[in-house]
């Protein structure tokens, strides 16, 4: 009786109508409620189903266009940039700059739509490798930062291990972006276990921001940041909820301005349990 | 060096003169054959329809498809290409927007020899056709005839 959307995962929620209709009929309620979450679900998977092909579409038929403007441009700048002027080759630069950075915006949207619905695989993942390997992703990209960082050893997590890695990119990347006033980067990551839960503390010294925003702050395309002081196109903490909530977990800050961000993760821990189906 | 021509399936002309112009500022001479659609590169590498007894009757050095493509798509042309023992061996590079990890998937099961995808920035599309073009038509040694 469960239905399964495109991706072969069943739906949330885990109550399906069949089991419904048992309770019903158990109690005498009649057919209504099963009913009526049998039309609940299909309407979901028609959601989900409508979701993926917009995302595919946006992926794909988004992007050519972009890149005949983005490349085209830069013909136009190699070609007759020399009979412009500073102004006409100051335009072909912003024509450029908004090509790749929406681009960007693409890519994040599609990553925010496949945080909820890639096949994951849940097994014990080492977080400090993973958050590591982010740290050594930034460095790399942005060479010139000063960046003092410290990752706590054996953080042991259930987790998949390309998803934690992105939620890593994300909460690394935001603590980089605000930063950007600083002198040096500062990045502390350390854990605690409690129970059958992990949570782990992304700390940095950056510019913080005002904590009436914290809500806001995962939500798709909300900024409390300007393009100035290091805001983006505003996805990153929102893929990063998602990927949090997909593994069985959440995600949370605290936060003062001008001091700075603790972003807390709480996963379920390592079980020493081979791959979940 | 291969000197055989270039089967582009592509049915974006946009895209097909930025690989043009890739190819060109690469300095690979090889002569750029463009389809619009799976059926025709079909009919080309197969000798039929418009290209019944086409001259040289030779194949492509290399074939660089896109997956997404009128009438048939990238997909079904790529198991066409691996179906026929004439073809079977044709290096065939995916070339597409889609990082989508069930297309990557699908190409390379269906005997794809690399997939790559296009970078919006054309300075990182120039460096990926270059590689492309180097690789298959220099440093790789294909199967004689």
């Amino acid at each position: 009786m469960k239905q399964e959307h495109s991706s072969g995962q069943p739906l949330p929620g885990g109550a399906s109508a069949g089991a419904l209709a048992a309770a019903d009929a158990a109690t005498g309620d009649g057919g209504d409620l099963a009913a009526r979450l049998r039309e609940c679900e299909a309407e979901l998977a028609r959601v989900l189903q409508d979701q993926a092909h917009v995302s595919y579409g946006i992926a794909h038929d988004l992007r050519a266009p972009l890149r005949a403007i983005e490349g085209f441009a830069t013909m136009l700048e190699q070609h007759s940039g020399e009979s412009l002027d500073d102004t006409g080759r100051g335009y072909l630069a912003r024509i450029r700059t908004a090509a790749v950075r929406m681009a960007g915006l693409i890519d994040a949207l599609q990553a925010l739509s496949r945080a909820s619905h890639d096949h994951i695989d849940v097994v014990d993942v080492d977080a400090s490798l993973a958050a590591d390997w982010a740290l050594v992703e930034l460095r790399d990209a942005d060479p010139g930062r000063e960046v003092v960082a410290e990752v706590q050893h054996d953080i042991q997590v259930r987790a998949d291990e390309r998803q934690l890695k992105q939620l890593f990119d994300h909460l690394l990347h935001n603590a980089w972006k605000f930063s950007a006033g600083r002198d040096v980067v500062h990045i502390d990551i350390s854990a605690e276990r409690e129970g059958g839960r992990v949570r782990i503390h992304v700390r940095d010294q950056g510019s913080g921001f005002d904590p009436r925003h914290i809500e806001r702050a995962f939500e798709p395309f909300q900024r409390v940041h300007g393009p100035d002081e290091g805001g983006g196109h505003g996805l990153g903490l929102a893929i990063a909820q998602r990927i949090a909530w997909r593994l069985g977990g959440d995600i949370s800050v605290d936060t003062v301005p001008g001091e700075g961000s603790v972003f807390h993760v709480e996963l379920p821990a390592a079980t020493g349990a081979p791959a979940e189906p | 060096m291969s000197t055989r021509p270039i089967l582009l399936v592509e049915d974006n002309p946009d895209d097909v003169e930025l690989t043009r112009i890739a190819f060109a500022e690469a300095k690979i001479a090889n002569e750029l054959h463009v389809v619009a659609n799976g059926a025709e590169a079909l009919d080309y590498l197969f000798a039929r329809g418009d290209y019944a007894g086409r001259p040289g009757h030779g194949q492509p050095s290399l074939v660089l498809l896109d997956l997404n493509l009128p009438r048939m798509d990238g997909r079904e042309v790529l198991q066409a290409i691996r179906a026929d023992a004439g073809t079977r061996s044709l290096p065939v590079v995916v070339m597409t927007t889609s990082t989508e990890p069930f297309d990557v998937e699908a190409c390379y099961s269906l005997g794809a020899n690399s997939y790559i995808r296009k970078p919006v920035d054309f300075g990182q599309f120039m460096w990926a056709v270059k590689q492309v073009g180097m690789y298959w038509l220099v440093l790789n040694h294909p199967r004689e005839g």
